[in-house]
């Protein structure tokens, strides 16, 4: 059978092994939170992360690119960058996917299946990055942005314009 | 949630950090590793002599030496016991806990960072660890048996011990949410805030509050502005109302016998996008002169509304307020109208009456045009600006013009304060619909006394922890994410400025096509000014709707 077929099959086992993966890197504590099935918004982490777990691999039983997956992974890897993991630790739960992989799939099918997941993991990365990145440009212009356009329409100032400081967001 | 914590699991079974199972540990014995874009600056030496505040001098929190006093470990004892002895609810919220974890995965900081050291709980458990082994009758006898140190939950305190404190009580926005579970009704703002006095006794404040407390003490607002630029900024926002509605809104300045003095915070008028609902206010204020000959007058002295104070101790929380008692007193008016902000309201409706009150000298507030008596402002004589208004539209004395905000598909973030700290729920909402067309509630287990902070309020709203507040805004802007893609919501109204600053930083990170409104700058784009010229733009100049479709058809 083909591997996307068998992924599809196995959608429950894969989603529910891979959403304890994910939160297991969390500290103990706070995972026993985050797995409660409660209402999505007491607990906005472990519903996001469960809602994106099921998006990304509805995705990659389907056809996929790297667009897609990074727009899949957006909710989870968004949460993951404010958070007090490392970069490594952030995506690491992507890798989780092939351990599970071995359990459940035959062994003819797990090269194909761990070569979708180092797509996905590179997707990840590429996701962390950018909202890193977005972190970082919200620290550098906030105030700037805030304080100095309320200054310059007064007159209190005339040095770069508010567009000048915030253009590097646009290109 | 009951279920879900038991005392023993939190004391002692906390796999603290990102998962390593190489050294589980004791919750209490992990050192704290202060983590870059959580924490925020420490505070200028300059600005800590301002106030005269103990121990000025430069420090760093990553610095392994916090140049404290030798005896450090004295003045927190004696700090803490003399508040223990002063605050009755301080000493009953360090006996009562039965840590039942109720409160547990109710902080926004909680939720978002994933730290079990944010579940409130075990946050006050930080402070509470020495209060049992310095304070406690039955903490001081188990520790006389060996291992009775642990039975109590109890441990000396320490260099770690100071420094998890400072980092943990610094991601503590004292909103309150929390004790709204709590079955005791423990307040474990008030902890924090207990907390930070003790940080203040040893110069261990943060510069984002030690700085605007500094500049209020010495210029009167938080931005140090001072008064020829604070009235330059206003006339140049009349200026712009000007040019959109036709009509001039010059306001007062210090004008003795004035019938209210207006005081809001200064981000109000130096800081986007607050700064067009202070045009909203001097455009209900022009329309009230001009149909009512109501006079209000505004005060370069008293131009902050906020109080850091409140957030560095109650003694420096009593010196800023005072000034806009002062200030209504100088002039002669009847009372005081404040403006749209959180945590101010909490120091009037809630402190200001013991601190500096009563303030006899100023009358009870009544609405002039309406008769309404505002008896919730009995003794502080204090007058939220959204209570005022919601009384106008009430007794029909607004003309409202609504569709010219009909663009503005709207929801509304209660912030903390006004709603957890003094019950204003309804009335900006009552006004919202009156000058809105849409507008959608979040979940009902995200708002009104169950709203989430926007996780920058008690002065966590600097740049460098900008990590920390993403992730204390996160369970908001979940919610607000919830209805923007469900019913298009394009704008969040708030009555708050710290909102209007931390909100839209929120917007841009989590929900990038949600703009943040104050309530007055909607109310000043719906009010019809007598004498107004046909108006085709909004404050921000953007067009009006249905202006942008005439213009093309042309």
């Amino acid at each position: 059978m083909h591997l996307k077929q068998i992924l599809k099959k196995n959608r429950g086992p894969f989603i529910k092994k891979w959403f304890q993966a994910t939160i297991d890197t969390y500290p103990e504590q706070t995972a026993k939170i985050l797995g409660k099935d409660s209402n999505r918004f007491d607990n906005p982490v472990g519903a996001v992360t469960r809602e994106t777990i099921e998006g990304v691999f509805s995705l990659i039983t389907e056809d996929f690119s790297q667009e897609t997956l990074e727009k899949a992974l957006d909710p989870v890897i968004r949460i993951r960058a404010v958070q007090a993991f490392s970069a490594s630790d952030a995506v690491s739960f992507v890798f989780t996917l092939k351990k599970i992989g071995e359990n459940i799939l035959d062994d003819s099918l797990i090269g194909e299946f761990d070569k979708i997941v180092d797509k996905i993991a590179l997707a990840a990365f590429n996701k962390f990055m950018k909202c890193k990145e977005e972190i970082f440009l919200l620290k550098a212009t906030e105030s700037k942005r805030r304080i100095h356009r309320a200054f310059e329409r007064a007159g209190l100032v005339a040095e770069l314009s508010e567009d000048d400081l915030v253009s590097s967001k646009k290109s | 949630m009951s279920d879900q914590i038991k005392p023993d699991e939190l004391l002692n079974k906390i796999d603290y950090g990102p998962k390593k199972k190489s050294e589980p540990g004791n919750w209490m014995n992990t050192s704290v590793q202060i983590r870059p874009g959580m924490y925020c600056y420490a505070a200028k030496a300059e600005s800590v002599k301002t106030l005269s505040l103990p121990n000025a001098r430069p420090w760093n929190p990553l610095e392994d030496d916090w140049k404290l006093p030798d005896n450090w470990q004295e003045i927190i004892f004696q700090g803490l016991k003399e508040r223990l002895e002063k605050f009755r609810t301080f000493k009953v919220f360090m006996d009562i806990c039965v840590r039942c974890g109720a409160c547990a995965d109710k902080c926004h900081f909680f939720l978002g960072t994933g730290d079990p050291k944010n579940m409130p709980v075990l946050r006050a458990e930080l402070l509470r660890s020495v209060y049992r082994n310095d304070f406690s009758t039955a903490g001081k006898i188990l520790s006389k048996i060996p291992g009775g140190k642990a039975l109590a939950g109890a441990r000396p305190m320490t260099m770690d011990v100071l420094k998890e404190w400072w980092y943990y009580f610094f991601q503590c926005t004292e909103c309150r949410r929390c004790s709204v579970f709590c079955p005791y009704g423990i307040d474990t703002a008030e902890i924090t805030i207990m907390a930070r006095e003790i940080f203040n006794l040893l110069g261990l404040n943060i510069d984002w509050i030690a700085t605007p407390v500094s500049n209020c003490f010495q210029t009167g607002n938080h931005l140090g502005i001072q008064p020829h630029a604070f009235k330059d900024m206003l006339d140049f926002f009349v200026e712009d109302i000007e040019d959109v509605t036709g009509v001039n809104c010059a306001p007062n300045f210090q004008k003795k016998g004035a019938d209210i003095l207006f005081i809001t915070p200064s981000g109000d008028v130096f800081a986007d996008p607050g700064t067009y609902t202070c045009q909203g206010y001097l455009i209900l204020f022009q329309y009230l002169k001009e149909k009512y000959g109501l006079d209000v007058t505004w005060s370069t002295y008293a131009s902050e509304g906020g109080n850091f104070g409140f957030f560095t101790s109650h003694e420096t929380m009593k010196r800023l307020n005072a000034k806009m008692y002062a200030e209504a007193k100088r002039l002669g008016v009847k009372w005081i109208l404040g403006g749209e902000c959180g945590h101010m309201w909490r120091v009037i409706h809630q402190y200001m009456d013991t601190m500096n009150g009563p303030a006899d000298f100023l009358e009870e507030p009544v609405n002039p045009i309406t008769g309404t008596k505002f008896e919730n402002a009995r003794s502080t004589k204090m007058v939220h600006i959204v209570e005022f208004t919601a009384d106008l539209i009430k007794h029909g004395k607004l003309e409202l013009d609504k569709s010219r905000n009909s663009n503005r598909i709207m929801t509304f973030h209660d912030s903390c304060n006004p709603a957890r700290g003094m019950g204003i729920l309804d009335e900006p909402r009552y006004v919202i619909e009156n000058v809105c067309d849409n507008f959608y509630e979040m979940p009902p287990n995200t708002i009104r006394e169950q709203t989430f902070c926007c996780g920058s309020g008690a002065g966590l709203n600097a740049g460098e922890n900008m990590e920390l507040r993403m992730a204390g805004a996160l369970p908001r802007a979940n919610a607000l994410k919830y209805v923007h893609e469900k019913f298009g919501v394009n704008t969040l109204g708030t009555i708050c400025a710290i909102d209007r600053a931390a909100l839209s930083t929120l917007c841009e990170y989590w929900v990038p096509d949600v703009e943040v409104y104050g309530i007055h700058e909607l109310v000043g784009n719906a009010l019809i000014l007598p004498g107004e010229k046909n108006r085709t733009e909004d404050l921000r100049f953007e067009p009006l709707p249905g202006v942008e479709e005439e213009e093309s058809d042309e």
